[in-house]
């Protein structure tokens, strides 16, 4: 009964050789015989002592029965088991997601109702404000960042060096190439230095308290993640980009460029609009109630000052 | 033979009907005790078409099979090496079960 099954592959000759003395290779013993030996021997048993009580039979039988059927449970729990415990982990996750799309579709809405007071703000000071008060505002307004601008900008645009994969490893290795925060910073700054009177970078408007700061792998601007590429627009003088590339801040960017493959490109675009920022909200710093400005409000031309680039 | 297949079923249809939950402590060797009683059901359906079919060596070797495949789980877990263990242990029953079906499919296909 042991020579007939097996793996096929071992062969056949192992019955008419002489028994060695040494171990018998378990491998090679399992693949070819793998039935265990208790099956002929009880069957050889039960030849030697010919057949079997009607007792014996029952009681085999139920027992088998029993077995049998607790197989069965046994593929069923675990079936429910591997089923049941894999839909938590999924339900578990796409509460994660469904949290923060829920979160997001809030703030979203929550923004919008922002803008929509803010239109409404400064719809109701224009009626109440007189003309030349209004202009007054409107300008200052401007000029720190919570009012929307129009006008000819320049437009940097900083992608990410694509990842290179080590052909033999498969591995990443870790992206020079890759924008920093410091390297918008460093462009917003160039950019100021050059006469740029607003700036926004992927659509967020920079105020004079605004923050460029990495948080991980992203970048935030005043807290709000944004994502490569990155476009820093900046309404300036007219040869604004021209001053950008002349610059050491834009030599720079072409050896980023040579050297860790990030990609930069300086355009000019007219007609620009810019949105505005939210308000900044002062908690601990009051307004001094002097008659005097600071600045005379008849300078448009002046550069914002750019003391705080969230360094 | 018929019977038997009916007694797994209405194994199968308690399982799905009674649903019961397995205790945390006993989950490590759930997936162990299955490839286990496995082996025991296919050694047992192989015996049968080779006409050695026996009740007591079934029984007996789908109950110790279970317990020494959870006995090994929890050794291994006890000594560090659980997961290597269990591996260890599918193995083996997986060749002896492929084994057995590649037995009882020459005997049923002649293939």
């Amino acid at each position: 009964m042991t020579g007939n099954v097996g793996g096929g592959t071992t062969g056949g000759g192992s019955p008419e050789r002489p028994r060695r003395v040494y171990a018998p290779d378990f491998v090679t013993e399992l693949f070819r015989n793998p039935l265990d030996p208790g099956y002929a021997e009880a069957a050889a048993r039960r030849k030697a002592r010919g057949g079997e009580s009607a007792a014996t039979r029952a009681g085999g039988f139920s027992a088998r029965t029993i077995v049998l059927v607790a197989a069965g449970f046994l593929l069923a729990i675990a079936y429910h088991q591997t089923v049941a415990a894999h839909p938590q982990a999924v339900q578990t996750r796409n509460n994660l997601v469904n949290d923060v799309k829920a979160r997001q579709a809030e703030t979203d809405e929550l923004q919008k109702q922002a803008d929509d007071l803010r239109d409404r703000v400064s719809r109701l000071r224009e009626t109440a404000l007189a003309g030349t008060d209004l202009a007054d505002l409107r300008a200052q307004e401007a000029r720190v960042g919570v009012a929307r601008v129009r006008g000819n900008a320049a437009v940097i645009r900083l992608t990410d060096a694509p990842t290179q994969v080590d052909p033999v490893t498969g591995q990443a290795s870790t992206n020079l190439g890759k924008v920093q925060d410091r390297d918008l910073q460093a462009v917003c700054n160039q950019l100021w230095h050059d006469g740029a009177e607003a700036i926004a970078i992927n659509g967020q408007r920079l105020t004079s308290t605004s923050t460029i700061r990495t948080a991980g792998e992203t970048i935030l601007v005043d807290f709000r993640p944004i994502l490569s590429p990155y476009e820093v627009d900046a309404i300036g003088p007219g040869d604004l980009d021209k001053r950008f590339s002349g610059s050491a801040t834009g030599q720079l960017f072409r050896e980023l460029v040579t050297d860790y493959h990030m990609q930069l490109s300086v355009s000019h675009r007219n007609n620009v609009t810019l949105p505005a920022a939210a308000d900044p909200q002062l908690h601990y710093a009051t307004a001094v109630s002097s008659p005097s400005p600071s600045r005379p409000p008849s300078s448009p031309a002046s550069p914002v000052p750019s003391s705080s680039k969230g360094r | 033979m018929m019977f038997a297949v009916l007694a797994l079923i209405a194994g199968v249809v308690l399982g799905v009907v009674f649903e019961p939950s397995v205790p945390l402590a006993l989950q490590p060797y759930l997936p162990i005790a299955v490839v286990a009683a496995l082996d025991a059901v296919f050694g047992g359906i192989r015996a049968r078409l080779d006409g050695i079919f026996d009740d007591k060596q079934f029984v007996i070797s789908f109950v110790s099979n279970v317990l020494v495949a959870a006995l090994i789980v929890y050794l291994g877990d006890q000594l560090g090496v659980g997961s290597q263990l269990s591996t260890g242990v599918v193995v083996v029953l997986g060749v002896r079960i492929f084994g057995n079906v590649a037995a009882i499919r020459r005997r049923l296909f002649r293939a």
